[in-house]
């Protein structure tokens, strides 16, 4: 059981490949790549005509035949299942009355494919949250999803954080998304969906996104002694062979709940988690 | 029939045997499985232990569920670093004499998992009596691995229990 090997080196089945593009769905990129892309082509097009220009000219003094005229390439049109969908500008009520009520708060908000997507400023995404639930407007019940992803190419944000609403009243759906740098403390979703804390746990354990006024932010699915945090693209998921394993008695952590249940402190693990 | 051959009186009402022999054949036709699923294994377990192939005719069809009750652990599945001290103490807590079959690649040698989460093999933590190659294994080739074990049982002899202490003493 000494397989345990530090060395990168010496284990090349653990060297990791980080991506290198930013997979972030949001209506700005797609217009900004759009703009820039015609731009490209309109200046392509200007040199392509100059070059005719002159080789016109050219032609025209050795009195031989003349190039063809430049052609405007249409732009490319993919028709496929696979192509992803394009972002348009938010439409639906919904997202115009969050715009409206957060202000500021709201980044952007676009639709595709039919599903509504609001970002919110990092700080305020508590807000945003009860705004959601609590508006007669929206009345957004219940949290169906609370996941995050990690994007190291990017170089304005490290995570972003993704919640799922779900109106059952209503029967629709809206994501809201907040872009945090490395070392942020989003807060907790925990006072508006009670349904967060363990999908904020997980949250943790997987990425290691601390969450202000958690109730209990401890590792979910991770043993509590394990080193770093999983799904980070830095993280080498295949070739660690077989590792130590931990026998210790209270390695859940289940006898220390105990005990703290037994003082009084109904079995709520309120200590701050080990410092990285 | 020559004289030789036939039964005497007393051969008829008497059965000679020796107590290990009987001991192994009690312990192997009444091998009592822990109820204990990990991953997709499982299932084929269950199948297993159904009407349509009736692990009962070998003796091994009442899963308990307690591991004091029981005297075989199937592994089907895969084993993570975060079930590896459960799967250490519930053999623990099987009395002895007891038994452990591997059941499926995973159990085996982690299978398609060299992962950060996985156990390559659980005879890391607890001793294997049988292997069971497959991903799942058919009912048959868990019905197969049983026999092997039961095999095993009727082979084994009271004293291997002491072997350790017979090869440490001086000759």
């Amino acid at each position: 059981m000494s397989d345990y090997v530090y060395d990168l080196k010496t284990a090349p089945n653990r060297q990791v490949t980080l991506p290198i593009t930013v997979p972030l769905p949001s209506l700005k990129t797609y217009l900004a790549e759009q703009a820039t892309a015609a731009k490209a082509d309109e200046a392509k097009f200007r040199k392509a005509t100059a070059d005719f220009a002159t080789a016109k000219a050219k032609a025209e003094v050795e009195g031989t035949e003349l190039p063809k005229p430049p052609i405007k390439a249409a732009p490319k049109r993919e028709v496929h299942d696979l192509v992803t969908p394009i972002p348009s500008e938010a439409k639906d009520p919904d997202l115009l009355r969050l715009v409206e009520r957060l202000g500021e708060g709201a980044e952007e908000a676009f639709e595709q494919s039919g599903e509504l997507v609001c970002q919110v400023a990092k700080e305020r995404i508590l807000e945003a949250l009860l705004l959601c639930r609590e508006d007669a407007s929206l009345r957004y019940e219940m949290l169906s999803d609370e996941t995050a992803t990690h994007f190291p190419a990017s170089s304005s944000f490290a995570f972003s954080v993704v919640y799922h609403l779900t109106s059952l009243s209503r029967a629709k759906r809206l994501r809201l998304r907040i872009l945090i740098p490395a070392g942020f403390e989003p807060e907790s979703a925990t006072p508006a969906y009670p349904a967060a804390n363990w999908l904020e746990r997980e949250i943790f354990d997987m990425l290691g996104i601390r969450f202000q006024n958690h109730p209990d932010l401890v590792r979910i699915l991770c043993p509590d002694d394990w080193e770093d945090y999983p799904l980070r693209k830095e993280y080498p998921v295949t070739g660690w062979g077989q590792r130590d394993i931990d026998f210790r008695e209270d390695r859940s952590g289940r006898l220390e709940r105990l005990a703290m249940e037994k003082a009084g402190n109904a079995g709520i693990n309120l200590k701050v988690p080990k410092a990285e | 029939m020559s004289q030789k051959n036939c039964p005497t009186a007393l051969e008829q009402i008497l059965i000679t045997t020796r107590v290990e022999k009987v001991m192994n054949w009690s312990r192997a036709t009444s091998v009592w499985p822990m109820t204990f699923g990990l991953a997709c294994c499982a299932i084929e377990m269950m199948a297993a232990g159904a009407s349509r192939y009736d692990f009962d005719r070998f003796g091994a069809g009442i899963f308990r569920a307690t591991p004091r009750q029981s005297d075989l652990m199937i592994v089907a599945g895969t084993v993570t670093y975060k079930m590896a001290p459960i799967i250490k103490q519930l053999y623990e807590q099987m009395p002895d004499p007891k038994w452990v079959i591997a059941m499926g690649s995973c159990a085996i040698s982690g299978g398609p998992f060299d992962s950060y989460h996985t156990i390559q093999g659980v005879d890391k933590i607890v001793p294997v009596d049988v292997y069971i190659t497959g991903c799942p294994p058919r009912p048959e080739a868990l019905i197969q691995g049983f026999l092997k074990l039961q095999d095993k049982i009727m082979s084994s002899s009271l004293a291997d229990k002491y072997k350790e202490i017979f090869e440490e003493l001086p000759r």
